[in-house]
């Protein structure tokens, strides 16, 4: 037995969300062979089958590229703050792929570890995600190495699964329940889904072969790197941020702005020195980042195999890539056990 | 809720230069609640905002024991610190903190104290070093080594000579070789020089290094010929920081947030970790 939606109705009740003002965002074309999640104003926008993964994540409606985090008055030696925590709005991402749903889930741990930071945590709470689960991959993806998969449930209120004409509508939460009650139809099929991407590396192996340090692979490895940071934009993990102020003698705002780890002024102190000089070094934070540090601080790999730092990058690296090359050169057993 | 990147308003009360690129400024919060209210431990760091220009870090150089204002000390050397080049008494800036660990004040009771800092590098060390004589009797003997490329480089001088009339408290100042003027009473030799000529009685001691990493590197042995161990041995990093509070990132340096688990390390801990900062 199941609960199931055609794809009419689904659009209908999509409709239905933007009509009562809810912002809703989703896949969509934004110019031929470009898809990304984007706010819709219309469910005809939406894509619901035949496109493996938009060029960007859903962090983008927690986590923008820009935000103001406050706006400030000059007057005279006075200054007056206007505090721009955003209000709690309620948000639907509606077809977000599970490799997504999940990033968002682990994201959760640095923006509430000791201070929270309300304009994450804001709109994560007002917000409600109906993942999508996969039927079809690319070369790209490694969800299955990350323990994630096709139909992983991490993160997401509801998960719809394609199914003949509609999908399965699994709701998760309590959030779910009420998006979705009332529109959903009995069955007796159930979605069966593909197994997803086969496991081409194991994150226990790469974590012990990031305890070298040195290895000489990130001085060859990542050479042609361009330091431009595609990898990090796009990727559903990478959360880190730049503070800037941008205004005149009068006012204007001070903004939290996407930042990256492979940027080169990134870590630069004002001395001139710089902790991590050559790409190489700044490679191996990221990759180090997201299967030693994250894993060992919150638990968890900062990573969902989505691929989309590989179908991004303009000069065909990848962390996929990395970390094959980084467990080829390990003997087969270590880090297997345990 | 509360927006956690917002700085509270702060009058400055007192600018004061020490040297051609070094200032010094006093500052306290507009809202005399939130001013009685504050309270920080020494060693920990602030955001320092000139709106406009930007936010920048700054180790808190004041004792924690003072209560109606704080301190900061900065160096000119890029956006943020250029514009506050030019914020006067009465100018209004902001400031997020206290953030940060900070010296084990509690755990270094009964020891000896070396403090050892170069250039800049006063500042951090002068909020301990107040707060060490300000609780004279909890401490055991003080040597302060303080040294700059010329005696023009030096900051908080006036203060010096103040610390040297406490009980059991030496200070030595040294200039490197040729940064010497005629006037110059104080030791000529690079910081690791002279404090293996110093003599500085070694047991039971904890010490404290800050400056640029070639004098840590290079003031490490002595001290370890001196009998001072990694595990005693205190610094303070300046990974480059923008929120503070474990969220941008930029901080990271191999398992810690510096600036959360820092910025203070012992030599210890700082010898496990990687190489950068
Ligand atoms: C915990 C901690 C405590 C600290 N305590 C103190 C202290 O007590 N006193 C103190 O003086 N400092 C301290 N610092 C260092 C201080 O934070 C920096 O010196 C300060 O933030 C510099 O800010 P700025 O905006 O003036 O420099 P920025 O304008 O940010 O520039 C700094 C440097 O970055 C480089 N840079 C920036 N933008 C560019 C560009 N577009 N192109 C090329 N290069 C560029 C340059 O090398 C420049 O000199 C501390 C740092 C930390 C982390
Ligand atoms: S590192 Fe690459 S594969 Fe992993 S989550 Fe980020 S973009 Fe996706
Ligand atoms: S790995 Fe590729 S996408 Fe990432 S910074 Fe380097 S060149 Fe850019
Ligand atoms: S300064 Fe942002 S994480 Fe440490």
């Amino acid at each position: 037995m199941s609960e199931t939606i055609t794809q009419q109705a689904l659009r209908a009740l999509v409709d239905e969300w933007i009509g009562a003002g809810t912002k809703v965002a989703g896949p969509s074309y934004v110019k031929k062979d470009l898809c990304q999640y984007v706010p819709l104003t219309s469910s005809a926008e939406l894509l619901l089958e035949g496109f493996i993964h938009p060029r960007n994540s859903v962090k983008d409606f927690f986590f923008p590229r820009h935000e103001k985090i406050y706006e400030y008055t000059l007057k005279g030696h006075e200054v007056e703050l206007a505090d721009m925590t955003p209000a709690s709005t309620p948000q639907v991402i509606v077809a977000a792929r599970p490799c997504d749903t999940a990033a968002v889930a682990i994201l959760d741990a640095v923006f509430n570890w000791g201070e929270k930071d309300e304009f994450y945590t804001q709109r994560r709470e007002a917000a409600t995600i109906v993942a999508l689960a996969c039927v079809t991959h690319d070369s790209h993806c490694f969800c299955t190495s990350v323990g994630i998969g096709p139909d992983a449930e991490k993160g997401a209120d509801v998960m719809l699964l394609p199914l003949d004409g509609g999908f399965e509508v699994r709701c998760l939460t309590e959030k779910g329940k009420t998006l979705f009650a009332g529109r959903t139809q009995p069955s007796d099929k159930t979605a069966v889904i593909p197994e997803g991407p086969k496991v081409k590396v194991s994150p226990e192996q790469v974590r012990a072969a990031l305890e070298d340090y040195d290895n000489p692979l990130w001085k060859t490895a990542t050479l042609r790197c361009l330091s431009c940071g595609a990898c990090s934009f796009t990727c559903p993990t990478c959360h880190c941020f730049d503070i800037v102020d941008e205004g005149n003698a009068h006012g204007g705002c001070r903004a939290k702005n996407w930042d990256s780890c492979q940027l080169c002024m990134f870590t630069k102190h004002a001395s001139g020195h710089n902790p991590r000089n050559v790409q190489g070094q700044r490679q191996r934070q990221r990759t180090q980042h997201k299967f030693r540090i994250y894993p060992d601080k919150f638990g968890e790999v900062l990573c969902t195999g989505c691929g989309n730092c590989a179908r991004n990058c303009p000069v065909s690296l990848g962390i996929l890539g990395t970390l094959v090359e980084l467990c080829a050169e390990m003997p087969k057993t270590v880090g297997e056990s345990k | 809720m509360s927006n956690i990147y917002m700085p509270d308003l702060m009058e400055v009360v007192e600018v004061k230069q020490h040297t051609a690129d070094v200032k010094s400024v006093k500052i306290k919060f507009k809202d005399p609640e939130k001013q009685a209210k504050f309270s920080f431990r020494v060693g920990q760091f602030g955001m320092y905002s000139l709106f406009g220009e930007g936010e920048s870090t700054f180790n808190i150089c004041s004792s924690s024991n003072w209560k109606d204002h704080i301190e900061f000390c900065f160096r000119k050397t890029g956006k943020v610190t250029d514009a506050l080049w030019r914020v006067d008494e009465g100018d209004t800036i902001g400031f997020r903190g206290p953030y940060g660990n900070s010296y084990p004040m509690e755990a270094w009771e009964g020891k000896n104290l070396v403090f050892i800092g170069g250039g800049i590098a006063m500042p951090p060390i002068r909020c301990a070093i107040w707060y060490a004589l300000e609780n004279r009797a909890k401490y055991g003997d003080i040597t302060i080594v303080y040294g700059a490329r010329t005696p023009r480089d030096l900051v908080f001088t006036d203060e010096l000579e103040k610390w040297a009339e406490y009980d059991r408290v030496r200070v030595i100042q040294c200039v490197d070789p040729g940064g010497e003027t005629p006037e110059w009473k104080g030791e000529v030799g690079l910081i690791p020089n002279v404090l293996a000529a110093a003599n500085v009685p070694a047991g039971n001691t904890a010490a404290l290094v800050i400056g640029p990493p070639i004098m840590i590197k290079f003031t490490l042995p002595v001290l370890d010929r001196m009998g001072v161990l990694a595990p005693d041995i205190y610094t303070s990093l300046e990974n480059r920081m923008k929120c503070g509070v474990g969220k941008c990132g930029r901080c990271n340096c191999g398992p810690v947030y510096v600036c959360k688990e820092g910025p203070i390390f012992t030599m210890e801990q700082l010898n496990a970790l990687p190489a950068d900062f």
